[in-house]
C-alpha cells in the first residue's frame, strides 16, 4: 500500500488531496453531502427522472415512490401508511377511523404506537441527517485537530426532553379500549428514547399493575434510563438491580444488550460501578453471552477514566480477549460516531479502540499499545473505527511511540503512517520534535518543517517557537547550520507574509532572536542585521547571546560596518552589554579611524 | 463585643449586621453546627461529638446556642426585612445582602470568641433578666407570656439595633426580641428532648447496615485514597495484594446471581414468530451502519455497487431482471394453441403464419401470445357466418 496516498475516496490528484485531518474530514463530508444533495433533487423532482433507461432497472438511483396506493378511510389504508412511515397521515387516518366509529384492531394500533414512539411525534425526515452533521462541524478548527470530544459527559439528553406532554402517542394510548403488554412496552421504549425517563418509569409501574410482562427490549431501555431517575450512585445501582430482578421474575432472558445497558449505567456510578461491573461480567459469562466491543469499552471507561488510576490488570485481560476475536457489530454502541441515532439518543457512542488507546497512553505502556494495534488489524475489527476515530487513535499511538520508543522506530512509523493512515496533529509534531531532540537527531528538523508546511501548521506560533528554539540551541556542523538557516528564512517569510484570511503573525522577542542567531551562525550577516533592526520595532531587546553571535558572524565575514552598527544599536537601546560589545569590537576588528 | 459592634457601623446595612452579630453573640454555636447549617446538613448529627464534649461544662448552654444559631439566618432575614420595609432602596437591599454575607463569614470567629464569654456571663445574668427586659420592651401579650428570661446583653443589643434604625424602632425591637424568644423556646424544647433525640439518633445509626456495595465502595475508595497519597505501587502491594488484584480481575470473582441460564428448549419455545417491528428494523439498520466504511479501493467500491444493483452481476445473466415464468419452448412451439382451428384452408395457413411471427417475438409474454391467438379465434368465430357464405 502506498504510504503517501490518501484514502481511496479522495481524488487522486496532488492538488485535491487533503493535507491534514481537518481537511480530510471536510472533503469526505462534502462528498457525502454532495451525494445527499443529489438524492434530495431526485426526491423533490421525481417528474424529471421517470425514464428508466437501465435494464434491468436500478431502483436505488430512481426516485422512490412513497405515495400510498390505498385510498379511503379503512384499516388497510392505515396499515399502508404506517408501513410507509408517514407519521402525520397515519395519525390523521387513525383519528378519522375512531371518529367514524370503526374499531381499529389492537395489532394495528400497536404498530401505530410503534411508529409514534420511535419517531417521538416527529416526522421521519432524512434532511435531519445533514443538519445534525453540520451541527458537529463548528467544533473543528480548520488547522487544528481535536481529540474526539469527550462526549461521554454529555450524558443528559443533548436536546432536552423531546417527548412532548400529551403528544399523539400518549393520546392514542389513553383512548385505546384495550391494551396489551406490547402497547406498554413500546410506550416505555419511546419515552426512554426521547428523554422522558420519569414517565417511562411510571408507565412501567402501570404495566406491572396490569399484570403484564415486559420484554427484554423494554427492560434494556429502562436500565439505560436509570441514571436519569436517580442521582446517587448507590441508588442507581439499586434501581438497576430492581429491574434485573424483575426480569428474572418475569422469566425474561437477558441478552447482550441488557448487560451493555447495565454497564453503561454503571459508568455513571463511580466506585459502585467498579465493583459491580465485574460481577456483571461474570454473570454474562455464566449465561454464555459473549461480550461485544461495547462491553469492553464500558469496562475500560469504568476502570480507567475515573479520578484514580487503578493499577488493575483489567486492560491486559481485556486485550487478551479482544485480540483473539474478530468482532461483529452487535450493539449500536460498538462503533461509529456521528450517526443520526446517536444524536437522537444520548449524544455519545462508545468507542473501544479509542478508549483503549487512551488508557495505554495514560498508563504509558507501549506493549499494550502494540497488542491493541494487532487486535485492531485482526479480521474486520478495523471497521469499527471511522475516519475521525481512526485519526485520533493513530495520533495517540504516535504520541505514545514518541515518548517510549527509539527514534528510528518512531521515524519508521512516521514514514509509514502519515499521511496515508493518519494526519499528524500539532501535538504529534511537537512530540516528534521532542523525540528528535532526545535522540540528538536534530538534523531531521528541516524535513519536519517541510511536513509542517504541508500539513498547514506553518503558522502555529507554538510549533514555530519550538522549532526555532531547538534549532538555535546549539552550534551544529556547517551544512546542518545552513539548512537551519534556510528553515529560518522560511519561517521569517511566514512571519512577514500576511495571508489574506489570516492575521499577521506577531514576532516575539525569542523568535526574532533565534532567527537572528541562525542567520549569524550560517554567516548571513545582512539577513542577521535585518533581524536585529526589527527588535526595536517590536519593543524587544536582543539577548546577549544573540549579539555575541552576531559579532562572531561579522568577524567571520569581515564586516566591521555591521559590527559598528550593532554597537550603535546596543548603545541606542541602552543595554548594559554595549560597553563590552564596544570593547570587543575594537579589539577584534581592524577599524579605521573614522569608524572608531 | 460592643466595641467591635460599633466598629462596623456606618451604612444602613451595618445595623443589620449589628443585629446579626448580636444575635450570634450569645449563641456559642459550635463551629460544627455552623458548618452544618452552612452546608445544609441536618445539624442533629453534627451536634453529637460537641455535645458530649460540652456536657461537662454546661449542657444548658449547648442546646440553647444551637437553637439560636440554627435560626440565626431567619433572624437576620427578619431584621433585614424589617429594615427593608423602612427604606426600600436597591442600595440598601444590596447592603443588606452584603451584610448578611459578611456575617456568615465572620460568624465562626465571632462564635468562638463569644463562646467563652457567654459561659461566664450566662449564669449571672439570668436572674437579672426579667426586670431590665420589662422596662425596655414594648409590652405585647406574647412577650409577657414568655416566662423565660432573655439574655440582657441580647436585649440591650436589640435595643441598640432598634434605636439605630430610622423608623419603627419599637416594632423592630419587638420583632427581634420575639425572634430571640422563639430561639429560647425551641432550644429549651430541644434541650429537654435533647437526650432522647440523641439516643434515637445513636440507635438509628447503629441499626443502619452498610450494604456490601457500600462497603466495597468504602474499601475501594480507601485503597484508592492510599494510592492517591502515595502514588506508588509498592504501597498497594503492602495492602493485601491478593485480595485487591483478585477483586479487579475479570477472571475471578462472584457473579450477580440474578439470572439462571435458560435451557435451549425453553429458548426455542419462547421465540414466537412475529413480524419485525419498526424498532427491530431500525436496530438492524443501525447495526449495519456501524461497520459500513467507505470503500478502500476500486474492488470494494465495485462490490458495493453490485450489492446496490448499480453494477451487473458477473457472470452476466441475460435474464437478469426479467420475470418470465415460462420456458422457451412455450414461447416457440405454439402449435398446441391451434387445435381449435380448422386443419386445412386459408385460416390455418394464416394462423400458422401468426404463430411463426409470435414465436419470434421476444417482447410478449406467453400469456400475451396466447391471448393473441384466442383473439383471432374469437374473431373468426364471429365472422363464421360471413365466411360460410363465401
Amino acid at each position: 500500500m502506498d504510504p503517501t496516498a490518501a484514502h481511496y475516496m479522495f481524488q487522486d490528484d496532488p492538488f485535491l488531496m487533503p493535507r491534514n485531518a481537518a481537511n480530510s474530514r471536510l472533503f469526505s463530508l462534502s462528498k457525502e453531502s454532495g451525494r445527499n444533495a443529489a438524492k434530495y433533487i431526485i426526491k423533490q423532482f421525481p417528474q424529471y427522472f421517470d425514464k428508466t433507461f437501465a435494464e434491468p432497472n436500478i431502483p436505488c438511483l430512481m426516485p422512490e415512490t412513497f405515495t400510498p396506493q390505498i385510498e379511503g378511510v379503512s384499516e388497510e389504508a392505515l396499515k399502508e401508511r404506517i408501513h410507509l412511515r408517514r407519521v402525520k397521515d397515519s395519525v390523521d387516518l387513525f383519528d378519522q377511523l375512531v371518529q367514524a366509529g370503526t374499531t381499529v384492531s389492537l395489532e394495528t394500533t400497536n404498530s401505530l404506537l410503534d411508529l409514534l414512539c420511535f419517531y417521538g411525534d416527529g416526522e421521519s425526515t432524512p434532511e435531519k441527517e445533514k443538519e445534525e452533521e453540520d451541527l458537529e462541524e463548528p467544533g473543528v478548527n480548520a488547522s487544528e485537530q481535536k481529540a474526539p470530544k469527550r462526549q461521554f459527559q454529555r450524558g443528559s439528553q443533548s436536546s432536552g426532553s423531546r417527548w412532548r406532554e400529551n403528544n399523539n402517542a400518549e393520546r392514542i394510548f389513553k383512548i385505546m379500549p384495550e391494551r396489551n403488554a406490547h402497547s406498554y412496552c413500546t410506550m416505555i421504549r419511546g419515552m426512554v428514547k426521547h428523554g422522558a425517563s420519569a414517565k417511562a418509569y411510571d408507565m412501567y409501574i402501570d404495566l406491572l399493575n396490569e399484570r403484564h410482562k415486559a420484554d427484554v427490549h423494554t427492560f434494556n431501555a429502562l436500565i439505560t434510563a436509570v441514571p436519569y431517575l436517580k442521582e446517587r450512585f448507590l441508588e442507581r445501582w439499586e434501581l438497576a438491580k430492581v429491574f434485573l430482578n424483575h426480569m428474572a421474575q418475569q422469566e425474561v432472558q437477558p441478552n447482550l444488550l441488557t448487560f451493555n445497558a447495565l454497564l453503561k449505567t454503571l459508568r455513571r456510578c463511580g466506585g459502585v460501578g467498579r465493583s459491580m461491573s465485574l460481577l456483571a461480567i461474570k454473570e454474562m459469562e455464566a449465561l454464555d453471552i459473549e461480550p461485544s466491543l461495547a462491553t469492553y469499552d464500558h469496562l475500560l471507561f469504568i476502570f480507567y477514566r475515573g479520578a484514580d488510576l487503578c493499577p488493575s490488570g483489567i486492560i491486559s485481560e481485556v486485550l487478551d480477549d479482544v485480540e483473539k476475536r474478530s468482532f461483529t457489530p452487535q450493539d449500536p454502541d460498538d462503533g461509529m460516531d456521528f450517526s443520526i441515532s446517536a444524536l437522537f439518543k444520548l449524544g455519545w457512542k462508545a468507542n473501544f479502540f479509542g478508549t483503549a488507546m487512551q488508557v495505554c497512553c495514560d498508563l504509558k505502556d507501549i506493549k499494550l499499545a502494540y497488542q491493541l494495534n494487532k487486535a485492531m488489524e485482526k479480521g474486520d475489527n478495523w471497521k469499527f473505527l471511522d475516519m475521525d476515530r481512526l485519526n485520533a487513535y493513530w495520533s495517540k499511538f504516535f504520541s505514545l511511540l514518541c515518548m517510549m520508543e527509539q527514534i528510528d522506530v518512531v521515524l519508521k512509523w512516521y514514514k509509514e503512517m502519515s499521511p496515508s493512515h493518519f494526519y499528524p496533529t500539532p501535538k504529534n509534531i511537537l512530540d516528534l520534535l521532542q523525540a528528535l531532540d532526545a535522540a540528538n537527531h536534530l538534523e531531521a528538523i528541516p524535513s519536519v518543517w517541510e511536513d509542517m508546511k504541508q500539513l498547514g501548521f506553518n503558522r502555529r506560533q507554538d510549533l514555530l517557537q519550538e522549532l526555532l528554539s531547538l534549532m538555535s540551541r546549539e552550534q551544529h556542523p556547517e551544512e546542518i547550520q545552513l539548512a537551519f538557516a534556510k528553515c529560518a528564512e522560511d519561517i521569517k517569510a511566514v512571519y512577514e507574509q500576511s495571508v489574506r484570511e489570516q492575521a499577521l503573525l506577531e514576532w516575539t522577542g525569542s523568535a526574532l532572536g533565534h532567527v537572528a542567531l541562525l542567520f549569524s551562525r550560517a554567516g548571513r550577516t545582512q539577513d542577521a542585521w535585518n533581524m536585529m533592526e526589527r527588535f526595536q520595532q517590536i519593543n524587544r531587546i536582543p539577548t546577549d547571546q544573540v549579539m555575541e553571535e552576531f559579532l562572531n558572524c561579522a568577524k567571520q565575514t569581515n564586516c566591521p560596518d555591521e559590527a559598528i552598527k550593532l554597537v550603535k544599536l546596543a548603545a541606542a537601546l541602552g543595554l548594559p552589554s554595549s560597553q563590552r560589545l564596544k570593547s570587543r569590537t575594537e579589539k577584534e576588528f581592524e577599524l579605521s579611524e573614522k569608524q572608531k | 463585643m460592643w466595641s467591635r459592634v460599633r466598629g462596623w457601623g456606618g451604612a444602613a446595612g451595618g445595623s443589620c449586621r449589628l443585629a446579626a452579630r448580636l444575635l450570634a453573640g450569645p449563641a456559642s454555636g459550635r463551629e460544627a453546627a455552623g458548618v452544618a447549617r452552612l452546608e445544609g446538613r441536618p445539624h442533629r448529627y453534627r451536634r453529637l461529638p460537641k455535645i458530649q464534649k460540652l456536657f461537662s461544662t454546661s449542657s444548658v448552654l449547648s442546646t440553647e446556642k444551637d437553637g439560636s444559631t440554627a435560626s440565626k439566618d431567619s433572624t437576620t432575614e427578619v431584621a433585614s426585612k424589617s429594615q427593608g420595609s423602612t427604606a426600600e432602596t436597591p442600595k440598601q437591599k444590596l447592603l443588606d445582602l452584603i451584610g448578611n454575607m459578611k456575617v456568615e463569614v465572620s460568624y465562626r470567629k465571632k462564635l468562638q470568641q463569644l463562646k467563652t464569654r457567654e459561659i461566664k456571663k450566662q449564669a449571672t445574668n439570668k436572674l437579672e433578666g426579667p426586670d431590665s427586659e420589662g422596662s425596655v420592651l414594648q409590652k405585647t401579650t406574647e412577650d409577657v407570656q414568655r416566662g423565660k428570661p432573655l439574655n440582657p446583653e441580647l436585649v440591650e443589643a436589640a435595643a441598640a439595633v432598634a434605636s439605630s434604625l430610622p423608623l419603627n424602632k419599637k416594632q423592630t425591637e419587638s420583632e427581634l426580641l420575639a425572634q430571640l424568644r422563639r430561639h429560647e423556646e425551641t432550644t429549651d424544647k430541644q434541650k429537654k428532648g435533647g437526650t432522647i433525640n440523641i439516643r434515637n439518633v445513636i440507635s438509628e445509626m447503629a441499626v443502619k447496615r452498610q450494604s456490601p456495595a457500600q462497603r466495597g465502595v468504602r474499601i475501594s475508595s480507601r485503597i484508592s485514597l492510599e494510592l492517591d497519597e502515595d502514588g506508588q505501587r509498592i504501597k498497594l502491594e503492602r495492602l493485601s495484594p491478593q485480595s485487591f488484584d483478585s477483586r479487579r480481575s475479570l477472571k475471578v470473582g462472584g457473579r450477580l446471581n440474578i439470572f439462571t441460564k435458560a435451557s435451549t428448549e425453553t429458548e426455542n419455545t419462547l421465540k414466537t414468530v412475529s413480524s419485525p417491528t419498526i424498532w427491530d428494523l431500525e436496530f438492524a439498520k443501525e447495526i449495519a451502519a456501524i461497520t459500513a466504511q467507505p470503500p478502500r479501493n476500486g474492488f470494494e467500491e465495485m462490490i458495493q455497487w453490485t450489492k446496490e444493483g448499480i453494477l451487473w452481476e458477473f457472470p452476466i445473466d441475460n435474464e437478469a431482471g426479467m420475470e418470465d415464468d415460462a420456458e422457451f419452448h412455450e414461447h416457440i412451439f405454439l402449435e398446441k394453441h391451434l387445435e381449435d382451428f380448422p386443419k386445412q384452408g386459408p385460416i390455418r395457413h394464416f394462423m400458422e403464419l401468426v404463430i411463426c411471427g409470435l414465436s419470434k417475438n421476444p417482447y410478449l409474454s406467453v400469456k400475451q401470445k396466447v391471448e393473441h391467438i384466442e383473439w383471432f379465434q374469437k374473431y373468426f368465430e364471429e365472422k363464421k357466418e360471413f365466411l360460410q357464405e363465401i
